[in-house]
């Protein structure tokens, strides 16, 4: 390990509504791999990003090859030698692998780009890293993970001094990941500074030198990584204190009926023969990490993805499990499951339209005479709803774009009561929700349950699926790799097996 | 090697040429006025208007945007070029360089208004097209100079004739300007920044400015050189209509724009190539022209060029799902 | 200001439309002012002929652009559904009523195809406009061998249907047309069906998972647009009794012109049939207008082609501040 590369210090950064970053410090030395790890939502890529200069900081120091610095924007970052591996690509498939490296700053001769430097410049760089990949290939004919490799690759051609990895490994292969770690050590030795953001325990381990945990925005602590446990790091990165008191038993009787039962779905690689069952009154809990699967699981069953196999049954009104087919949302739907998604802006409601509209969305037929809509009598629900939810609006006709994100929420939910949907798939019901209006969504579930509903909750939240769940389904990269009654569920168990890869 | 077959066949440019083919056989063999060398000629002639339009909205069509103003914007130069001939004892050689550079002035217009102002693209040339049909008709009543009178030269560009009278023997010129135009377009758009940058645009804007380009320069540019293009389409168009006419041009787009589609172009922008647009438009100038010759009214070219158009579209449509669904 | 942004009424019909009215009125005094002859029944009369089949283009159209769509085939597909229409009243003997029909038939045979393309196949609408205009104008004059149609004058057998425009010089137009303004607008706000057509213009993906079949109505959209496009062709021949092969394309910037200008968004999700309604009566006016100041087709072309790009740039600039 070398000298200081970068110094973050005290790093302060708001959003309206959220304290995103509270005075962070990260500490990067030339020649090491340091790794930045928390939940998600602890703040990681928010301190990426200001450091990049995507993000203004509101306060703090950075120091840089030991000069303060503020970049403007990510260009003045590459400029300087700090570059950063984006998780979302940015790539332009239609273009091949060596122009897209060198997009933006192609060698010429006169007017003409001079492809052939380019590809041999692209091969010599990757015969450095030891990648096999041809620069003459199309970018969208690439896998994800060589697609990947070439991010790195053009990261690299940009003469860096500080490689920013944001979970890079999210959607490689083992091969892959084999691969990319074989290329940050060959970094390493060359005396660059590299961060690595992951939620892979196993991986940190292997890779990285030392470790800076965040939690909820703010800097935990630094540990060097052969020194410590795994345990170490998760006891780190969820805290000692739990705010919310977790479910100690489960409040639902063993023989409850089974309203839906998954068996072997497959859906693309996010979804791996997955299997488990619904019990009528229960909420279960799906825990795992980011990019485990658990979203894509819900958005087939739900219909709203392909899906390739799979049997999905549903408890018809005789109180037998039916087998249901189930291609478009419509079908899961009329089959009574309704889904609150995370992303609730894209997916969940029509942000231009008022509280009534969207109530009323998803069963337009029981307020219909004919083809005409009865006002007054959507009008009645949706005030109903407003009521029983306690959503914080003046009225029904208020638009929702003009409401909180809980109050948003509420109004998502409240489309699902109308329909009376009885299985109803929570994803993250309280991202972005302040905590105030947590309790109000949390004790609206228990209620929702304790009328007969049942409920499956995606959450990234530990201290939420440990509060609300009576069973918990993990999932790993795309497969399920445990199930856990609430009595027998510790943070740490849950961590394991989420961060267990199971071959 | 069967990979490399199974790639020939799976090129849109192989498929439009066996196309081009099987239409000219069909003319062949059912008209005998198609086999004619002074119909080779005639279609020749009414194919340089649409392959210059063709050529230009290429590239708007590549960054997933669209010139709906060529046809009229055509005309509309062509007019007021022929009415500063007319009128004002212009030279020709000025009156063409008006046209192009009328041509290149709506085309950054359509630029601003796109790139920089952030209007859909087919709205803004909708009103591009109509306004060039106003101006047009505003700025005009009379023809380019013909063949007889002085200034008549310019048809020379395109066709030229040797010896006089009944023997005079006419050698289509334009044709070989048209191929070389392609080849140099076809090296723009593949060896130089502008088109790599038109290429990213229309494949992932989003990454192409993070990637540090300047994209709004580049993507009013592509409306630009559409625009130029359609001045240089005014010059043939004009170089083979008896009398350029107030008022029409609308509809001819659609016969560049469809070339460009049948030629491989995707829907989606982010591909698209010189050479296909050069033998897809063929496939409609062989519509347009040669319906007649086998007994079709020529208003058949323009339902069928619809249907061509959708088709094309279509087909890039149901490729692209079935990759998406390999994946 | 301020105030007057907050009256019940003003916020009833929209502070845009209660401008956009005053823009109408401040017109016509001053076409009144500056042209001679402009005052007076004949220039009103004149006017609403024009407001008849514009208007329901436009009305039509409100629907498509509600979807996040865009239909610029309707100018075109109008004269071809008066083609085919008057050529079978005028060669074929087929009753005027049946033929009002074929017209209405022919329209929505096109908003059937370009909503199919659209919605089940994903064109993108522009091209499906392109290649319908085209096709719309090949077909109408394949059917009539390039030559103009006409449909018989008042008195003429078959001549009565012109009573939907006026009788003995009463506007009877204005009545059917806001009456089918009124029924537009029970549609778009009071049906399922235009709940869905709005709301999926405004998110189409939440609307998908909220269970609802978006493309049929997303096809639907266009299949009302198609038949009001048809009953625009018979208010255009009732009015101007001729219809040529080969021409209509104008009337596609007018229609989506009275449009924008009404309030209805170029990206989806909100419709004004109203803010349409005074739209159409304001570009109408103007082109009659232009008319009467001795200018021509030429400068109607120009200006309503400006308004279009100023009322789009309107409506763009306002969601990127929102946003």
């Amino acid at each position: 390990m070398g000298d200081v590369i970068l110094t973050m210090k005290g790093i302060d950064k708001s959003f309206p509504g959220v304290h995103a970053l509270d005075h962070v410090d990260l500490e990067v030395r030339r020649g090491e791999v340091h790794a930045l790890m928390g939940e998600n939502g602890a703040g990681k890529s928010t301190l990426m990003k200001v450091l990049t200069g995507i993000y203004k900081k509101d306060s703090g120091t950075i120091t840089y090859e030991g000069r303060e610095v503020e970049f403007q924007n990510t260009r003045e970052a590459q400029d300087a030698g700090v570059v950063i591996v984006h998780q979302e690509l940015n790539m332009v498939g239609d273009l091949t692998v060596a122009q897209n490296i060198f997009i933006g700053r192609e060698p010429k001769k006169g007017i003409r780009i001079d492809d052939k430097k380019m590809i041999e410049d692209s091969k010599a760089l990757f015969d450095e890293l030891h990648i096999d990949i041809n620069p003459r290939e199309k970018m969208n004919e690439l896998t994800v993970g060589k697609q990947q490799m070439c991010e790195i690759a053009k990261a690299i051609s940009h003469h860096a001094k500080l490689i920013i990895f944001d979970e890079p490994s999210a959607a490689l292969t083992e091969k892959e990941i084999a691969d990319l770690f074989n290329i940050i050590r060959d970094l390493r030795k060359k005396n660059l500074g590299i961060v690595y953001i992951s939620h892979r325990m196993d991986e940190i381990k292997v890779i990285t030198d030392r470790v800076t945990v965040m939690r909820d925005g703010c800097y935990v602590g630094t540990l060097v990584t052969k020194d410590c446990t795994k345990e170490d790091i998760i006891n780190m990165m969820v805290g000692r204190v739990i705010y919310e008191e977790p479910k100690t038993h489960s409040m639902v009787p063993k023989d409850a009926p089974v309203v839906l039962k998954v068996e072997n779905l497959n859906a693309g690689r996010m979804v791996q023969d997955v299997s488990f069952e619904l019990r009528k009154g229960e909420i279960l809990g799906f825990s795992g990490l980011m990019g485990a699967g658990r979203t894509e699981t819900a958005r087939a069953i739900f219909g709203a993805d392909p899906k390739q196999s799979g049997k999905i049954s549903i408890m018809g009104k005789d109180g037998q499990l039916h087998e249901v087919t189930i291609n478009s949302p419509q079908d899961a739907v009329k089959a009574g499951i309704g889904y609150l998604s995370e992303d609730r802006k894209r997916y969940g409601i029509v942000v231009e339209k008022s509280i009534t509209e969207n109530s009323t969305l998803a069963s337009m037929e029981d307020f219909c005479n004919g083809p005409f809509i009865n006002k007054v009598k959507e009008k009645k629900a949706a005030e109903k709803y407003i009521k029983e939810l306690a959503t914080k609006t003046p009225s029904a006709d208020q638009l929702v774009v003009n409401l909180s994100g809980g109050n948003q929420q509420k109004v998502v939910i409240a489309k699902w009561l109308v329909r009376n949907s009885d299985i109803l798939i929570f994803d993250e019901p309280t991202r972005g929700i302040d905590v105030g209006a947590k309790n109000e969504i949390y004790k609206l579930m228990n209620k929702l349950v304790s009328e007969g509903k049942s409920i499956i909750m995606i959450s990234s939240e530990m201290t939420e699926i440990l509060r609300m769940s009576d069973r918990i389904v993990i999932m790993c990269e795309g497969r399920k790799t445990g199930e856990l009654m609430i009595e027998e569920a510790t943070q740490e168990r849950i961590m394991d097996k989420a961060t267990r890869n199971i071959d | 090697m069967t990979k490399k077959k199974s790639k020939l066949l799976g090129d849109q440019r192989f498929i439009v040429l066996l196309v081009i083919i099987a239409l000219i056989t069909v003319y062949v063999i059912f008209s005998k006025e198609f086999r004619k060398y002074s119909s080779i000629l005639s279609m020749l002639d009414f194919s340089y208007y649409d392959i210059l339009m063709a050529i230009g909205v290429t590239f708007p069509l590549i960054t997933a945007g669209v010139d709906l103003s060529i046809g009229t914007g055509m005309v509309c130069y062509a007019l007021i070029g022929g009415t500063l001939v007319r009128n004002y004892n212009c030279p020709v050689a000025v009156a063409m360089l008006v046209c192009i550079l009328l041509g290149c002035g709506i085309g950054l217009l359509n630029g601003v208004l796109i790139g920089i102002m952030g209007l859909p693209p087919f709205l803004a040339t909708l009103c591009t097209c109509m306004i060039t049909r106003g101006i047009g008709s505003r700025c005009s009543a009379t023809p380019w100079p013909t063949l007889k009178q002085p200034g008549g030269w310019f048809h020379s560009i395109f066709k030229l004739t040797f010896g006089s009278g009944r023997g005079a023997f006419k050698f289509p010129i334009g044709i070989i300007l048209m191929i070389i135009l392609v080849l140099v377009m076809e090296f723009v758009l593949n060896h130089t920044r502008f088109g790599r940058y038109t290429i990213a645009i229309g494949s992932n804007k989003e990454a192409t400015i993070l990637s540090g380009i300047n994209v709004k320069f580049y993507h009013v540019m592509d409306y630009v050189i559409c625009g130029l293009f359609a001045g240089l389409a005014a010059i043939a168009y004009a170089a083979v209509t008896p009398t350029v006419q107030p008022g029409t041009g609308a509809g001819l787009e659609l016969d560049a724009i469809g070339g460009v589609f049948v030629g491989g172009v995707a829907a989606t922008g982010g591909y698209g190539s010189i050479i296909g647009t050069f033998a897809g438009v063929f496939v409609i100038v062989l519509l347009k022209t040669g319906l007649p010759y086998i007994g079709l009214q020529a208003n058949w070219q323009q339902i069928i060029t619809g249907f061509v158009l959708i088709g094309a579209v279509l087909i890039d449509i149901i490729k692209r799902k079935r990759a998406v669904a390999k994946q | 200001m301020e105030k007057f942004k907050q009256n019940p009424i003003v916020r009833k019909i929209g502070f845009n439309r209660v401008v956009l009215i005053g823009v109408l009125i401040a017109m016509y005094i001053v076409f009144c002012v500056a042209i001679p002859g402009f005052v007076g029944l004949a220039r009103i009369l004149d006017t609403l002929n024009y407001v008849y089949f514009l208007g329901f283009l436009s009305l039509g159209v409100t629907f498509v652009i509600a979807t996040g769509g865009i239909d610029f085939s309707i100018g075109p597909v109008m004269f071809c559904c008066a083609l085919i229409a008057g050529y079978c009243l005028n060669m074929h003997g087929v009753p005027i009523g049946a033929s009002i029909l074929i017209s209405i038939l022919v329209g929505l045979a096109f908003g059937l195809f370009n909503g199919y393309l659209v919605a089940y196949w994903s064109v993108p609408p522009f091209i499906v406009s392109m290649a319908s205009m085209n096709i719309g104008k090949g077909i109408g004059a394949v059917f009539t061998k390039t030559q103009s149609v006409s449909w018989p004058m008042q008195g003429a057998p078959g001549g009565s249907f012109r009573s939907i425009v006026a009788v003995n010089g009463f506007p009877t137009g204005i009545i059917i047309f806001l009456a089918a303004a009124f029924v537009c607008g029970i549609v778009l706000y009071n049906t399922k069906a235009g709940r869905y057509i709005l709301c999926l213009g405004s998110n189409r993906e939440a609307v998908r998972l909220s269970g609802v079949n978006t493309k049929k109505w997303e096809m639907l959209a266009y299949v009302i647009c198609g038949l009001l496009v048809g009953v625009a062709a018979v208010f255009f021949v009732a009015a101007y009794t001729t219809v040529q092969p080969g021409y209509g394309d104008q009337y596609n910037n007018e229609a989506i012109a009275g449009c924008v200008m009404g309030g209805t968004s170029m990206v989806g999700g909100l419709a004004s049939i109203l803010g349409t309604v005074i739209g159409v009566v304001t570009i109408s006016l103007l082109q009659e207008g232009i008319l009467a100041l001795g200018l021509g087709k030429d400068i109607q072309l120009i200006v309503t082609g400006i308004i279009v790009i100023v009322a789009v740039y309107a409506d763009v600039s306002a969601r990127r501040k929102k946003n």
